[in-house]
């Protein structure tokens, strides 16, 4: 070794680095957030668009879901001709939601703030109390924005204090699939069990086919807490009432229940180490539950024939969750630059390109007039299974509060979830933890900005 | 003209830099012996007491010297440092341009929240196990390496390979290895009769595997900077142990061992600091799960601050991490470095 040290430090040392740390608090203090309460949400209503003329140049955050970033550069060519003035640039800002995320928030306050962003079911919420994006009526309005053609559900997932806050764009809801080959040789009817009672009775056949786990349930978080809605709201339970963790309720404690008995009591499900959905194309599981996402994949990777159909009721009817993002305006920029982000934004989901990136993509046509357009229709002809994810769009709702709008609320609940799949916990011991800690998160986090 | 004295003060900097703080000294000292023979003729003045008022050329070199290193520690490490210790004070959602301010409250919620005991459990054990672990397999394959085999310089690349491997090609393939389904560690279980153990599902389990992941990669250091010491203990001292009847065993424990007391001492701080600090193969293969049962301390860092956006919870437990390295580190160089032969 070279150095030969012996760890001494006198009082003048200690001095000159005080002087240093002194000199660099004084730089440090100069940065950051401003102090105090209440600076939340951007006010809605304070731009006169009219008289305004639209940025020449904005740019756009994407992660282009469904490898839609070809796609994405089509409609921005046909809007650059159609709008020779402006340029959009897209910018790739991460490989999921949650890149896109950390990224524009990162980047807030400073002045690589994009005009548009990716807003996530998860993330829009946090964008708005922030006060990071732009509510979307008032310029919508002035641009002859036809919002009223958007599926209710999906546009009205962005609404919070009577604005909505994000446009869908690449929406997704869960969907059952099942392998017709393990279906046929159980003896069942070519179609997915209406409910899950159906499915308890269906179960031991799939069991007595051999070699297949009748279900395949997914773990992790961003996941298991999305699909576990299906079951809660089937048993007419929720996580939230607004704010109010409801996991104590009869009902919810009841559709744990019944999750816990499919795997310990009747062993008919079992929790993918890795991918459940790579398992299901494999033979492993006989049926999942996935993301209309990953209809494409499934479809190209299983050796069998894959049937699709909604997820199975429960006592309460039908129950199903959505998903996938929408997009944003930022608040931090100038008039000039949100309006043109706005004329961009209603252009890329006007009906022609939201049935364009729909087809392209397997997500969800987000405008009734595309949903039954002309481009569609051809879609389902090739792909009937895809006709079951939008026709199962009338039955879906959006999200409790108290798993989407709460930080770490998502990741409370998938620890509860795994307890009560992997550890056999009882379900309202595990519940009562994570509520607890939502709430905690809630009040520390949230409600300080509302 | 710069001491050993501010050397040392130097290498007081280095427990949250890690690799780069030990090179950074022997950079230093290296440096220092320019200085000396560029602005003084007499290598001994050096060592003059430190009385003595020194020319302020010296001094102006000094700085030429180590200004801009300083400048940018200053702004790349101290600032930041002090910015997040700062922020630990407040209620902050990452991307808000308001926070409050909340004193000690992060801290307070860290230590009551009953999820801490996990991760501090969690961070122990994974530490604990890299670190010792692998220095003691580190060096049982630089002994190995050290002997005339036959194909030793094939071997010795496949010992440091992944070492310089990217840490997520690293998770992700080891993501296959493991898979209980097609996996390969499942076939050779299955081999023997043994059901492979849930290494997904269970949060022991996964532990184990980012464990043995994380030692698969980075043992091929500790053997290389082993290796690198072992071929400078002098052959004369083995020989006459031999000479005088001991075993090579008893030679082993009695000559080698103290001789790369430096090397191990050296070796104990950096790898403490790159295991205390990984990431790469948590993310890639496990994200911190199932049950958070493979979240480090580092991990939850990076959780709370960007996946739940809570900056001022993050830099806290931040701090509180770098208060454990500091004082680690500076335990380890006040009472391990002094019963170290050189």
């Amino acid at each position: 070794m070279t150095a030969t040290p012996t760890f001494t430090i006198n009082r003048r040392q200690i001095l000159k680095l005080a002087a240093v740390f002194g000199a660099t608090a004084t730089l440090a203090a100069c940065s950051g957030p401003s102090l105090g309460a209440g600076a939340g949400a951007a006010e809605a209503g304070l731009t006169d668009w009219t008289g305004i003329t639209p940025a020449k140049e904005i740019t756009w955050w994407s992660n282009h879901p469904g490898t839609s970033k070809l796609i994405e550069e089509e409609i921005i060519r046909q809007f650059q001709a159609e709008n020779p003035e402006i340029t959009v640039n897209l910018v790739t800002a991460g490989a999921n939601y949650d890149e896109v995320a950390q990224k524009f928030q990162a980047a807030s306050g400073t002045n690589s703030v994009p005009d548009l962003v990716l807003a996530s079911d998860v993330w829009w919420f946090r964008y708005m109390i922030n006060g990071q994006i732009l509510p979307i009526d008032d310029l919508a309005k002035h641009l002859e924005f036809d919002t009223a053609d958007f599926n209710t559900t999906l546009y009205d997932d962005y609404t919070f204090t009577g604005n909505h806050w994000a446009v869908p764009y690449a929406r997704s809801t869960p969907l059952f699939y099942y392998n017709k080959s393990v279906w046929a040789a159980a003896g069942l009817p070519d179609r997915a069990p209406k409910t899950w009672a159906e499915f308890d009775e269906w179960a031991p056949k799939i069991l007595a086919v051999g070699g297949v786990t009748p279900l395949g349930l997914g773990k992790g978080t961003s996941w298991a807490a999305w699909w576990f809605c299906n079951m809660l709201w089937g048993q007419g339970g929720a996580y939230s009432d607004e704010w109010t963790m409801t996991l104590d309720t009869p009902e919810a404690i009841a559709a744990a229940d019944y999750l816990q008995s499919l795997i310990y009591d009747r062993k008919v499900a079992a929790v993918a180490a890795v991918d459940q959905v790579a398992d299901f194309g494999a033979g492993l599981t006989g049926c999942i539950m996935g993301s209309t996402g990953s209809l494409t994949g499934i479809l190209k990777a299983a050796a069998f024939e894959v049937g699709t159909g909604f997820l199975p009721e429960g006592p309460k009817g039908p129950a199903c969750p959505t998903g996938g993002t929408g997009v944003a305006i930022a608040a931090d920029r100038t008039p000039e630059q949100q309006l043109a982000a706005g004329m961009f934004l209603k252009f890329l989901t006007n009906s022609e390109n939201t049935a364009y990136f729909s087809s392209n993509t397997g997500y969800m046509p987000v405008r009734t007039s595309a949903r039954d357009g002309e481009t569609m229709a051809t879609v389902y002809a090739e792909f009937p299974q895809f006709r079951t994810a939008v026709d199962q769009l009338e039955t879906t709702r959006s999200q409790d509060w108290g798993r989407v709008f709460v930080p770490n609320a998502d990741k409370e609940l998938t620890t509860a979830l795994e307890k009560i799949m992997l550890q056999q916990t009882a379900p309202a011991e595990a519940f009562a933890v994570a509520s607890t800690a939502i709430a905690t998160s809630f009040d520390e986090n949230v409600s300080a900005y509302l | 003209m710069p001491t050993i004295e501010d050397l040392h003060s130097g290498l007081g900097r280095g427990p949250h830099r890690g690799t780069a703080s030990v090179v950074a000294v022997t950079t230093k000292a290296s440096s220092a012996g320019i200085v000396n023979t560029v602005s003084t003729p007499g290598v001994r003045r050096a060592f003059t007491p430190r009385k003595k008022k020194k020319p302020w050329k010296s001094w102006l070199l000094f700085l030429l010297f180590a200004g801009p290193n300083v400048a940018l520690l200053i702004v790349f490490t101290y600032k930041p440092l002090l910015q997040s210790l700062y922020y630990s004070t407040l209620q902050w959602n990452l991307g808000s341009a308001a926070a409050i301010p909340v004193g000690l409250g992060n801290y307070v919620s860290w230590f009551t929240d009953p999820g801490t005991s996990r991760v501090v459990t969690v961070t122990l054990i994974f530490t604990v196990a890299t670190v010792g672990g692998g220095m003691v397999i580190g060096l049982l394959f630089a002994v190995l390496l050290n002997r005339k085999l036959h194909g030793r310089g094939a071997a010795r690349t496949i010992v440091v390979a992944p070492y310089v491997l990217s840490g997520v090609a690293v998770g992700l393939l080891w993501l296959f290895v493991f898979d209980p389904n097609f996996g390969i560690t499942a076939a050779l279980l299955d081999a023997i009769g043994v059901a492979s153990p849930p290494w997904y599902n269970d949060p022991h389990w996964a532990l184990v595997m980012v464990i043995i992941v994380y030692l698969w990669k980075n043992v091929g250091y500790v053997a290389l900077i082993y290796l690198a010491a072992l071929q400078s203990v002098p052959r004369d001292l083995l020989e006459a142990a031999s000479l005088d009847g001991a075993s090579p065993m008893r030679a082993f424990r009695n000559i080698v061992l103290p001789l790369l007391g430096p090397t191990t001492f050296f070796l104990s701080i950096t790898t403490l600091l790159s295991s205390l600090q990984s990431f790469d193969i948590i993310q890639a293969m496990t994200k911190g799960g199932p049950l958070e049962g493979t979240t480090t301390m580092m991990y939850q860092i990076y959780q709370e601050g960007f996946q739940a956006g809570r900056a001022g919870y993050s830099s806290a437990v931040a701090t509180i991490l770098f208060a454990v390295l500091l004082v680690v580190t500076l335990i380890q160089m006040k009472y391990v470095e002094k019963r170290v032969h050189y």
